[in-house]
């Protein structure tokens, strides 16, 4: 059975990237998110075994979310995506529990080697 | 929130630092070239300028951060540094240390600091780079300091983004297997922008190299990575202080102080109870009493052990005002410190300070002569000063020597014969007077007063300062070869094991420190020397002190049999010639100012067991 993703971005347009990529590379995209609330939502219903995070999407950010995340699963894999620039935010969610992350813009062999050390 | 609380702590720890910061300067200055030493003073002022901010001390925090920036220029410029730049360091943490206790004290004010800023603005404008507008500054690799565990060095590929971001997902795979200490750079400065993706840590764990390999790979984006064999035992002697993972609590003095005083009293009471309870004859009175003894002994050596403290603790200091009066003075000085793990009693250890200084001040000021004379003396131009502790039987022996000119007999004699101290027809002074006439209050050695020593004041302080810590002092001093000072201290104070001397009607108590053996008088093997009685024992000719004539005591004549306490102070010994041994006791040690007429040749006073208070016997003023 392949492993399950659920991918939370704001801009769809990133969302439809990471799980086509995702996708082609053999994993099942169960659920997407757009806000931090249903990234922590949908997470409770799907125990995803891989969370793409966005750090700012609208209403509870990504960091928070992270923070909700691990504390209902502490075993959570979460892969943090970034933008340029972001480090000190990057450092706060892996302190918060992210396992790795990914740096916009996306290289797909830089986003599925990122997952692979998540889920290794 | 009050932060009053905390200004004791913040006082000590800062204190830590800056004695670390001294040293380190000192390590940098004797290699300039070498950036080792970087890594150290920057956490020392790094934390010392976090703490300060936090206590609300901005002045201090405004200082350290001053001086943390002209670090940073030192260490990213890569060029050795200069004996200015090191100079301005020295005075920064002079000045934090003026700065720290004047705030905590409520007298900030007092403390002007305009000179020194300007100077480190001056120093630091001048070591930055002249670089172009945006290029960005990089954070030059820093080797990490000797420690515990494993060094890892680790390197992220060039095209790693948020290095940063990388470098702490390392640390949080490798914290997995153990304890990461000692990151270099430091954890703040990895996520700043010039953090160039090298980075080395320390790693206390059982996992095998291997494994470690395996787990920082996992992080990703890592090129290379070299594991070093964890440093050699020894060489971590700060590794605990360091690594900030000791399981040490700040205690006030005072407490132990005052814990010490009542464990004096209970040894006291200790001593009236079994001296009742022989007096009972009642087993079951006696076996309480064991218990009760052998509980209180145990008590008395946890909280003597408690106050067991490094000699370091004072050492410490020593490097930097050696320097400091040899700069001044135009010498040059090699000083070596020896022994600094030796342990002494903290309040011991809080009064041999002064005393040191002393001897240190003498030592560069008097012993050692300039490089001009001392190459045409044929010696190395710089001279060497020791300071060196060591364990000797009961004792702590703690020397001051140096290789310099020795002290100047010829003058001493004069001033001496001037004074009326010697026999105006003397013709020498040998090493045991010598310190008799130099112990004389404001008796001074040099013969110009200058600005570090020779007001007249040091001998006399080492030897009453010695005298009141139940030690003693020694000097040898050959001329042309140097001076050695020897001091002897009991490793602690207030409780000493004692022998009981009776005289007489009369008890004294003749502390172990200086007592070698004991043996019986053997009337046969006494001869007279040069006037005074003296025993051959084995192939030594020991001179005798009859205790009963120092004292002037009447009474029966002395029993036939007597023994002979063998008292040795340095190389000096003496036979002190008793009635009667009655056994060895622990006594308190009492302070005790003497009647004035008193002969010197008390330390001390104490209550025995029995109730009975009894003199203790100072073993320097009969030898």
């Amino acid at each position: 059975m392949s492993q399950t993703v659920l991918v939370c971005d704001d801009a769809i347009f990133m969302r439809t990237m990471i799980s086509d990529i995702l996708a082609q590379a053999g994993y099942e995209i169960v659920g997407e998110a757009e806000t931090g609330v249903q990234a922590v939502e949908r997470y409770k219903q799907l125990k995803p075994d891989l969370v793409t995070m966005d750090i700012v999407m609208p209403d509870l950010g990504g960091i928070e979310a992270v923070r909700e995340i691990v504390k209902f699963d502490p075993a959570a894999r979460i892969l943090m995506c970034s933008a340029m620039g972001q480090q000190a935010l990057v450092v706060e969610a892996i302190q918060a529990g992210a396992r790795d992350f990914v740096v916009k813009p996306f290289q797909p062999s830089r986003v599925l080697e990122a997952v692979q050390r998540v889920l290794g | 929130m009050d932060l009053s609380q905390y200004t004791e702590l913040f006082r000590a720890e800062t204190r830590d630092h800056l004695t670390t910061l001294n040293r380190l300067l000192l390590e940098w200055e004797q290699q300039p070239d070498r950036p080792e030493p970087v890594a150290g003073i920057f956490r020392a002022v790094h934390t010392v300028k976090g703490m300060a901010a936090t206590m609300g001390y901005a002045r201090v925090a405004d200082l350290a951060h001053r001086a943390e920036t002209l670090l940073d220029l030192l260490r990213s410029s890569g060029r050795a540094v200069t004996e200015d730049e090191l100079e301005v360091l020295f005075r920064t943490a002079d000045a934090i240390e003026a700065l720290v206790e004047a705030t905590v004290t409520g007298r900030e004010g007092e403390v002007d600091l305009t000179p020194l800023l300007g100077e480190l603005d001056a120093v630091a404008t001048r070591r930055a780079p002249a670089e172009q507008p945006g290029r960005r500054r990089r954070i030059s690799f820093v080797a990490l300091p000797a420690g515990a565990g494993r060094k890892v060095e680790v390197q992220l590929r060039a095209d790693c983004a948020l290095k940063g971001a990388r470098a702490l997902l390392v640390l949080k795979r490798v914290e997995r297997l153990g304890t990461v200490l000692g990151v270099e750079p430091a954890p703040a400065a990895l996520t700043g922008d010039e953090f160039d993706g090298r980075f080395a840590f320390r790693l206390e764990s059982q996992a095998p190299d291997e494994r470690v390999e395996s787990e920082v790979r996992a992080a990703g984006d890592v090129q290379g990575l070299t594991i070093e064999a964890p440093a050699a035992a020894g060489a971590g002697e700060t590794t605990d202080r360091e690594a900030g993972r000791s399981r040490h609590i700040r205690v006030d003095l005072r407490r132990l102080d005052m814990l010490m005083n009542v464990i004096g009293e209970l040894v006291a009471a200790r001593g009236r109870l079994e001296h009742l309870s022989q007096a009972r004859r009642d087993p079951e009175l006696a076996d309480g009493v064991a218990v009760f003894s052998g509980l209180t002994r145990r008590l008395q050596s946890e909280i003597l052990a408690a106050r067991m403290t490094p000699v370091w603790q004072v050492f410490d200091r020593f490097p930097r005002l050696v320097r400091d009066l040899s700069r001044q003075l135009g010498k040059q000085v090699q000083f070596r410190v020896e022994g600094k793990e030796i342990e002494l009693d903290r309040a011991i250890l809080d009064e041999i300070g002064d005393p040191l200084v002393h001897l240190l001040r003498n030592a560069v000021d008097h012993g050692i002569e300039g490089p001009e004379e001392r190459t045409a003396l044929g010696k190395p131009p710089a001279g060497q000063i020791t300071l060196a502790a060591m364990r000797d039987r009961e004792t702590v022996v703690i020397i001051v020597s140096d290789d310099g000119r020795g002290i100047r007999r010829d003058r001493i004699l004069e001033e001496a014969k001037r004074r009326g101290v010697v026999d105006p027809h003397a013709s020498a002074i040998p090493d045991d007077q010598l310190l008799r006439v130099l112990g004389r209050s404001g008796f001074s050695t040099a013969g110009a007063v200058s600005a570090v020593s020779g007001r007249g004041v040091g001998v006399d302080v080492v030897l009453t300062r010695l005298r009141e810590l139940g030690g003693s002092v020694e000097v040898r001093s050959e001329a042309g070869q140097g001076t050695t000072f020897t001091l002897r201290l009991p490793p602690t104070l207030a409780i000493v094991r004692a022998l009981l001397a009776r005289v007489g009607s009369e008890r004294y108590a003749l502390p172990l420190t200086h007592v070698a053996e004991t043996v019986e008088l053997d009337g046969a093997r006494v001869t007279a020397y040069e006037g005074r009685d003296a025993l051959l024992l084995r192939d030594e000719l020991l001179p005798l002190v009859h205790l009963r004539d120092v004292l002037a005591i009447e009474g029966d004549a002395p029993p036939a049999r007597r023994p002979v306490v063998v008292l040795q102070v340095g190389d000096r010994r003496t036979g002190l010639v008793i009635d009667r041994m009655e056994g060895q006791q622990e006594i308190v040690v009492k302070a005790f100012t003497p009647p004035r007429g008193t002969l010197p040749v008390f330390s001390g006073a104490t209550v025995l067991g029995d109730g009975e208070p009894v003199l203790i016997l100072d073993a320097g003023g009969l030898v």
